[in-house]
């Protein structure tokens, strides 16, 4: 079109994101060291959590360099080589528990990968791939349930790790993107229809149902978790000729598991407007607010309490602005892969965002989820960044240039 | 808003998803609202109250003080050394990881480190709540005993040991608080601690303070004495609190009736935990405000005379003194026996049970009844003087005699006839006039001029002006109003016949040993009725505060007898007759080189078909004016007011003008007050 190039002075790469995000990172690396003070400093993680901003930047620098239209010529080989992974890490002696209990990381020695992490980039390259073809050929009912088959396959590796939550933001995405591409209304409503169902089903079968038979086969953490986020007493799913110390035992229980869900709330609601003041909350020094979580799945909540009302805002602007302009980017894309892509990365980010800040005031079940970019956590951090990287990559390849 | 207007006008589904981020973020901002600004102050309370424990700090009671100074309660120093359990947390943990069962979990390397040639490495298994609990507490006991024996090496206590049930209460109940291993430590112990102990142990002094009476039982129901009361809270001090250290409420005496003024205010210290509830740190929120010091206007040393002539002239006898001065009523001494050591009520009794413990609990025994202000007795023939003063002031002739009628029964003795009812007398018969009759103690005459027409009127209105059926005001939460009958009672079947007995101070009234006070020093100050002073002041403990003491008046007038100095020169003649008279009956209250005016009188009453006697000695001294001194003398059952109580007046005589010391250095006690 403008063959002339006269938006020459036009900004090349989307500043306002750029600027949010090194704005989340520098939040991040603050309050990563308020949540693990006292370690020292080459133990510590904020600095470990630099380094990986450094190498995540690294990589969204690289993968800013090609045009998206080259990468996304390898993205069912990343696609299956991510699920090669998350084959990997179940097998006990390459996965490892990192002491939680549940197989999600790859111990590489220095330092471990969660490769649901780029199970989750590598969904969204191929499902852009796919989706990219002509809309008279999403038309067809292969093409539908294809890509249902796509975002199937590394759920339910991941829900077998068991990490319940990063296999559910899989579920937003590739409905948003299938949206976005040019899916059939039909086959779109059917799905959320059946979805709803689904998820109807299980919900109540795991709040109502008391019968060992007719249940879900969860893990027990995860229906307590569930059943805490809900308000269910523990007590009303023991077994009929229960004592009364196995009942005290399952209250204390679920005191226990209720635990982080509580002291996330006082965290975020004793911070009120203005918070303690930066490094001065009490809830994580006092060990109210468990250390092991305070900088990775709660690091809101630590946020929250330090920076008060002021900071929760401020953290959500930024994520706002971060969000937005991708939606911009996906408005300004080139064609229909390069809005797929950039819708793809953007609704990932903004479930994490959701389920991660929601879990932290009790609108969301505990799921281990982490804040992107503010979490600490390498793939996670890494993962965020190649994904800001695609969305400046499909900016900078966007119309007219 | 500017990245929406961007967004291409037909693209309606990044419409559609914009839209529904903007309401996820907006649902999040709404719930962060909701949280951190409308239930703000819940879950800051929330937050407080988990991590924040509040210990209330009793303050330093106050001193009760004599009238020059002499200390009756104080506090000692009570040491305790204590550890602080944080400081031993970490020792618990790696004890706990020494005791716990060693069954062992292998953990194996990922592939490529076993590649590499590392070893699976070999760790405890981690054990569940109920498994561990056991070896967790072995962990602390063991720990504990470590320094308890570290601790009995230092300070040279042999057979110091962990009392393991006191720890285990302490240790679930008060986490916060440092855990006392040597209780009540002894001077040697803490020089001994402080030397070679403090800084290298984690244990450190803890002050308590006792409350102590030097004297013992002396004014023991005058002071007296403290419960154990924890949960106490005064007025103005926080209510609430998770610890609360040891505190004491005053029950009765001084320690009770100006508890409020001894106990000042306690503090409050604020404890920071953490989530196991080990203490962080802590600060004084509100510091303790020591209570005031009690000056008395006792005098111990009249005090613990009048005790031991009680005990020397009536031992194993019920009974009670009163030392009054007669112009600013002023107490001297307030003695009532038997009494028990109140040091006991805080250290608890010997050979408790039994022993003195069970006859302070006994109503029977009666330790705890403070007779002087509280017990009501018949006055006697010490209320002769105020019929005596009644009749004077109706115009009754001191010098008309009254033939008194020998009993039928006892011709030896006299008795007179009210209607049908024989009274019988004491005295032998013959002619009496008023002097006579006061040193004789005369019953026939005094029923003969009582009953006579307008005598009792002025009775009535001079018992009214002594305000004997009245509080006398002492703050000792042991006080009784004496009985006087009523304008109402005096309406209906009344007769002569009561007003008879009442002549002779028996009958339908009541009253106490202070009334008593109250009614000789008014015959000796000319009639002024006084409120009996027994504390003169009250003052802060710290020397530096500039605060003035809080000082009540001494010789506050409530009423005047109004009766003519005439009528009470005779009366003060006759007494001082009473006692200088070989045949007074207060003969036994003499003492060479002093004038003494008294009065003596047995009352009888009735207890369980037995007929058991009040006996009193009522005097003042000097007979000269100024009269100073009052002293009022009640033996329970004693043999008569002259045998039982005179002498017990005349010890304290003694001590008060120094009349037992050598004749040259012979000054009046208060001479110098």
């Amino acid at each position: 079109m403008n063959t002339l190039n006269l938006n020459d002075s036009a900004p090349r790469l989307d500043r306002l994101q750029i600027a949010a995000v090194v704005g989340l990172m520098c939040v991040s690396v603050a309050f990563v060291y308020s949540a693990t003070h006292g370690i020292p400093w080459m133990a510590s993680n904020w600095l470990r959590q630099m380094v990986w901003f450094a190498i995540g930047l690294t990589a969204a620098v690289g993968t800013c360099l090609i045009n998206y239209h080259t990468l996304i010529r390898w993205a069912v080989v990343a696609y299956w080589v991510s699920i090669l992974a998350l084959v990997a890490v179940l097998i006990p002696g390459i996965g490892s528990m990192q002491g939680w209990g549940a197989r999600r990381w790859i111990d590489l020695g220095p330092f471990s990968l969660q490769p649901s992490e780029f199970a989750k980039l590598g969904f969204i390259l191929a499902l852009a791939n796919f989706l990219s073809r002509p809309t008279d050929e999403l038309r067809l009912g292969i093409n539908f349930w294809k890509p249902i088959g796509m975002l199937l396959l590394p759920f339910l590796l991941i829900m077998k790790e068991p990490d319940l939550g990063s296999a559910l933001v899989l579920l937003p995405t590739g409905f948003a993107m299938m949206y976005v591409a040019g899916t059939p209304r039909k086959y779109l409503l059917r799905l959320l229809g059946l979805g709803g169902i689904v998820t109807a089903l299980f919900i109540v079968d795991v709040l109502f149902v008391t019968n060992e038979k007719w249940r879900v086969p969860l893990h027990s953490y995860q229906r307590d978790r569930l059943l805490v986020y809900f308000g269910r007493d523990y007590t009303d799913f023991a077994p009929p000729n229960a004592t009364r110390e196995d009942l005290q035992r399952l209250r204390r229980k679920q005191m226990d598991d209720s635990l982080n869900v509580r002291q996330a709330l006082i965290s975020v609601g004793s911070g009120g407007l203005t918070g303690k003041g930066w490094g001065q909350g009490t809830q994580k020094s006092l060990g109210f607010l468990p250390r092991s979580v305070a900088h990775n799945d709660f690091i809101f909540s630590v946020i929250a309490e330090e920076k008060g009302f002021v900071g929760s805002v401020t953290v959500v602007t930024l994520y706002a602005v971060v969000l937005f302009t991708g939606l911009r980017i996906a408005g300004q894309a080139r064609d229909r892969l390069g809005k797929v892509l950039a819708v793809g990365v953007v609704t990932l980010l903004f479930s994490h965002v959701f389920i991660n800040i929601g879990m932290n005031i009790r609108l969301m079940p505990v799921t281990g989820v982490p804040l992107p970019l503010l979490s600490y956590g390498g793939s996670s951090v890494l993962g965020s960044l190649i994904a800001m990287g695609l969305l400046q990559n499909v900016h900078l390849n966007r119309k007219g240039y | 808003m500017l990245i929406f207007d961007q967004l291409k006008k037909n693209d309606t589904q990044l419409q559609l998803l914009a839209v529904v981020m903007f309401s996820g973020l907006a649902i999040l901002l709404a719930g962060l609202w909701w949280i951190q600004i409308v239930r703000a102050r819940d879950y800051q309370t929330s937050s407080e109250t988990q991590s924040s424990r509040t210990v209330r700090l009793p303050a330093v009671r106050g001193k009760i003080l004599d009238r020059n100074g002499v200390v009756l309660a104080e506090n000692r120093a009570n040491f305790n050394i204590s550890v602080y359990l944080e400081d031993l947390s970490k020792s618990f943990k790696e004890e706990y990881q020494r005791v716990r069962p060693t069954n062992t979990v292998t953990i194996q390397p990922s592939f490529w480190k076993r590649w590499l040639g590392i070893k699976p490495t070999v760790v405890p298994r981690r054990l569940k709540a109920a498994e561990s609990l056991p070896y967790e507490w072995q962990a602390r006991f063991s720990v504990l005993d470590k320094v308890t024996r570290q601790l009995g090496s230092g300070l040279q206590i042999p057979n110091l040991t962990l009392d393991t049930n006191a720890f285990v209460r302490h240790f679930t109940n008060r986490l916060a608080l440092p855990f006392p291993i040597v209780k009540g430590a002894s001077i040697a112990n803490v020089a001994c601690f402080q030397e070679s102990l403090a800084g290298n142990i984690a244990a450190d002094l803890e002050i308590q303070s006792t409350r102590v009476y030097p004297y013992s039982n002396t004014a023991a129901h005058v002071l007296g004495y403290l419960k154990r009361d924890d949960n106490r809270s005064a007025f103005g001090e926080d209510a609430l609190f998770n610890y609360r250290l040891p505190d004491y409420r005053g029950v009765v005496g001084i320690e009770g009736g100006l508890d409020t003024n001894l106990c000042g205010r306690a503090g409050t210290r604020s404890v920071v935990v953490n989530n196991r509830g080990y203490r962080q740190s802590e600060s004084i929120t509100t510091p303790a405000e020591a209570g005031h010091n009690v000056v008395l206007t006792l005098d111990v040393k009249i005090q613990r005379e009048a005790e031991a002539a009680l005990r020397r002239h009536a031992s194993g006898h019920f009974g009670a003194v009163v030392v009054m001065e007669v112009e600013t009523g002023d107490i001297l001494a307030l003695a009532s026996a038997p009494a028990s050591n109140p040091n006991y009520a805080i250290t608890g009794f010997p050979g408790y049970p039994g022993g003195e413990y069970q006859s302070w609990t006994n109503a029977q025994a009666g330790l705890q009844k403070n007779r002087a202000t509280f017990e009501l007795y018949q006055p006697g023939s010490t209320f002769k003087t105020i019929i005596a003063l009644a009749a004077l002031e109706n115009g009754l002739n001191p010098n008309e005699k009254v033939r008194v009628e020998p009993n039928p029964a006892e011709p030896n003795k006299g008795a007179i006839f009210v209607g049908r009812e024989k009274i019988r007398d004491t005295a032998s018969p013959g002619d009496y006039d008023l002097r006579r009759a006061i040193v004789k103690s005369s019953n026939s005459y005094f029923v003969d001029v009582g009953i006579r027409p307008g005598v009792f009127t002025r009775v009535v209105d001079l018992v009214e002006r002594l305000h004997l059926d009245d509080l006398n005001g002492l703050p000792l939460r042991q006080e009784s109003r004496g009985y006087f009958p009523t304008a109402e009672r005096r309406r209906s079947s009344w007769g002569a016949g009561h007003i008879a007995h009442i002549s002779i101070g028996q009958g339908e009234m009541n009253v106490t040993p202070m009334h008593m006070a109250v009614l000789t020093s008014a015959l000796a100050n000319g009639g002024k009725v006084l409120w009996p002073r027994l504390v003169s002041r009250l003052e802060s403990q710290d020397p530096a505060v500039v605060v003035p003491p809080t000082v009540f008046p001494a010789g506050r007038v409530r009423d005047r007898l109004g009766v003519s100095q005439r009528s009470l020169q005779i009366l003060r003649e006759a007494m001082k007759e009473e006692t200088e008279d070989n045949e007074g009956t207060g003969r036994h209250a003499r003492v060479p080189g002093l004038r003494i005016c008294g009065k003596t009188g047995t009352a009888e009453r009735m207890e369980r078909g037995q007929t058991r006697n009040t006996t009193w000695f009522i005097s003042f001294a000097p007979y000269e004016a100024p009269a100073r001194y009052a002293v009022v003398v009640m033996v329970e059952d004693g043999a008569s007011g002259g045998a039982s109580c005179a002498p017990v007046a005349r010890d304290i005589y003694k001590k008060l003008f120094n009349l037992d010391q050598p004749a040259g250095s012979r000054t009046a006690l208060t001479a110098t007050r």
